[in-house]
């Protein structure tokens, strides 16, 4: 029975499973009409949406691939063409699905007729998506986002917004489409609605008891990664948030008895989720982390130039573009904001962007919050790199430390 | 009151399993250490009953908690509290003012900052690799062809140690066979093995923040080599208890006392 369990579901991820079908159907027909491109998670989808190109994520996909538990097979799949066990999970699962479709039930993406990365998220990405414009024939388009040591100068943005420039040239030229400006206010509202909507919900986790938990965000934060700019996506959003606010309303927690709340730093390990209910039944909730957070800068502008202006500075300042001091004074605030007794960062193998540092972060945000934290280590793909054991022992004793 | 007068601490490891029995006072009644073999459920029971025939107490006597990476097949227990808080809280019985542990077991080291109250304040564990275990002394030991006992006498009799790689412990085994090809001496090489795994402890160590009284604790602890290349990379002088096998078992039996008083 549900109301057994330590943790209560969110009812508005039943919407999930039809927005990802909607998402998966919707991605088929574009590739069989050839406006299909696959896009990486920090990409500024505004601008191939509002010019009918419709975006699908590996990285999506690689969750997916982790979540039905099939990582290792696949990631294998790109081994055996001769990728390192060191490249990226999200990567490899990305080359194995799109050489063996077939074997691989959930997460094989449909042809592609372009392939749009951005390199605010990670370095990979320019190789990956050349080893996947080999296997599909799709031309790539990099928008690159140099690293922001503190503040975006005015030269920074100007560079950037001359790659949006050269987007949406590369768009006209590659799918014969236009960007018209009443289209792309339209979608870039829409856009901002969502992730508006997002980010309260997100903030209402600052109530006690916390009304979503790790994987609830895990699980909602889908559309807004994938669907950005689009009618059913605010849509998602405005469901969840009612029934985020009835929570708040009603003192309902995501949880049943909401005893130590932490922060969660990095990518999930999707295949075992079920950390975060074991977790819970020990009375641990994750009211934030950094990785759901990621997503908070929505998009402002009244005409295409100003929209640029603002696209070239969300996507700059994304979480995993800045440089590490920024990112331990979002997680030192977010502790603060949260009310949080402590943190476990999940060191990802795969991820050298988000893991790099982490130990030396440990360090810095315990001197600065007073709470203690842990680094564990394991992948969100790939479960070979992930000892249950060894975490099991980390995640217990930093709990210990709270009695 | 509805507690029992003795609590036991039970360790079950990757080498060996420890059990301790403490009374009320948190005096130790009895002691047992013995390997843990195929079947760590079976070492469980063998200690238990090493512990009951010593004390003459029964199951009825005492509250039991299971620790170490075993800790979730002793089904007598009430509970199970991780080796972290139970070494801290076994050191801490033992020597309140160390405020650093270094506890080298046979498949993981730790180096845990001790609050004043006895429990960890911060901690770090070897990552997935061996290298800095009891496990590597082990492997050495074997292709050295010499005891463990052995193994760090022999070492401090080196007067120029080899240098061996402390990333890997199947690389290391390979470095170590060259390094016999190539006519180095056993005790140079054993020396090696030390200083490659102190060196990896210690910078372990300089990550959590080396405070000092330091103690450490695990099987490792009694090897002198281990004990005399690691005070010298941590410029600081290292208390062993007597037995520094059973600090984690202990830290369970009186932590077991200790719920027991509020209970």
């Amino acid at each position: 029975m549900n109301d057994e369990k330590p943790y209560r579901k969110v009812e508005t991820q039943a919407l999930l499973q039809q927005i990802a079908f909607r998402h998966g159907m919707e991605a088929m027909a574009a590739s069989e009409e050839g406006t299909l491109a696959w896009v990486s998670s920090g990409f500024p989808v505004e601008i191939p949406v509002a010019m009918n190109v419709f975006p699908t994520y590996p990285e999506q996909a690689g969750a997916i691939i982790g979540a039905t538990k099939i990582g290792p097979e696949v990631c294998g799949f790109a081994e055996d063409l001769g990728y390192s066990q060191e490249l990226c999970s999200y990567a490899r699962a990305s080359i194995g699905s799109t050489d063996r479709p077939d074997d691989v039930a959930m997460g094989a993406l449909p042809k592609p007729q372009a392939l749009l990365g951005c390199n605010n998220i990670c370095g990979t990405i320019l190789k990956w998506y050349d080893a996947n414009s080999e296997q599909t024939g799709a031309p790539v388009f990099l928008l690159d986002t140099p690293p922001l040591e503190a503040e975006q100068k005015p030269h920074h943005r100007a560079y950037v917004k001359q790659g949006l420039e050269r987007l949406i040239e590369f768009l006209a030229k590659t799918f014969n489409t236009t960007l018209e400006e009443d289209r792309f206010r339209e979608v870039s509202d829409l856009s901002s609605r969502a992730i508006k909507l997002w980010t309260q919900s997100l903030k209402a986790c600052q109530n006690k008891p916390s009304p979503l938990n790790c994987a609830d965000r895990f699980l909602t934060m889908a559309p807004v990664v994938s669907s950005r700019g689009m009618e059913h996506c605010t849509e998602f959003y405005e469901v969840l948030l009612a029934e985020v606010e009835d929570r708040v309303k009603q003192g309902i927690g995501a949880i049943r008895e909401e005893k130590i709340r932490l922060l969660w730093d990095n990518i999930p390990p999707w295949f075992i989720l079920r950390f975060f209910n074991q977790l819970a039944a020990q009375g641990v909730v994750f009211p934030a982390d950094t990785y759901t957070h990621a997503w908070s800068g929505a998009v402002e502008g009244t005409d295409t130039d100003s929209l640029l202006d603002g696209i070239a500075d969300i996507y700059s300042n994304v979480y995993l573009n800045k440089n590490l001091d920024a990112k331990v004074d979002k997680m030192c605030q977010l502790i603060k904001d949260f009310d949080l007794d402590g943190f476990v960062m999940f060191s990802v193998r795969s991820c050298k962007r988000y893991s790099l540092g982490q130990l030396v972060s440990k360090e810095i945000v315990t001197e600065r919050t007073g709470v203690p934290g842990v680094v564990i280590e394991g992948d969100m793909v790939d479960s070979r790199l992930f000892n249950e054991a060894q975490i099991q022992t980390r995640v217990d004793a930093l709990l210990e430390m709270f009695v | 009151m509805t507690g029992k007068p003795f609590g036991i601490g039970l360790d079950v490891g990757s080498t060996t399993t420890k059990g301790v029995m403490v009374d009320s006072k948190g005096s130790i009644i009895a002691t047992h250490l013995q390997g843990t073999g195929a079947s760590a459920a079976s070492a469980v029971a063998h200690v238990l009953e090493s512990l009951f025939s010593t004390s003459g107490k029964t199951s009825d006597d005492c509250r039991i908690i299971g620790t170490g990476y075993g800790r979730n097949i002793v089904d007598i227990a009430y509970k199970t509290v991780t080796e972290i808080t139970c070494h801290s809280v076994g050191v801490n019985t033992l020597n309140p003012d160390i405020r650093l542990l270094i506890d080298v077991g046979g498949q993981d080291s730790k180096v845990i900052k001790i609050g004043s109250n006895g429990r960890p304040e911060d901690f770090e564990l070897n990552d997935k690799c061996s290298a800095g275990t009891g496990r590597f002394l082990e492997v050495m030991a074997r292709v050295l062809e010499v005891s463990m006992d052995d193994l760090g006498p022999l070492a401090l009799k080196s007067k120029s140690p080899c240098t061996i790689s402390s990333t890997c412990t199947v690389f290391a085994e390979s470095e170590v066979i060259g390094r016999i090809g190539s006519g180095d001496s056993p005790a140079d090489i054993a020396a090696g093995v030390h200083l490659s795994m102190a060196s990896k402890i210690g910078s372990l160590s300089k990550r959590v923040g080396v405070a000092t009284p330091i103690g450490v604790t695990g099987g490792v602890a009694l090897n002198p080599a281990f004990r005399y290349y690691l005070s010298d990379i941590l410029k600081a002088d290292l208390w062993v208890p007597e037995i520094p096998q059973l600090t984690g078992a202990l830290g369970a039996a009186i932590i077991a006392m200790k719920d027991n008083l509020v209970s």
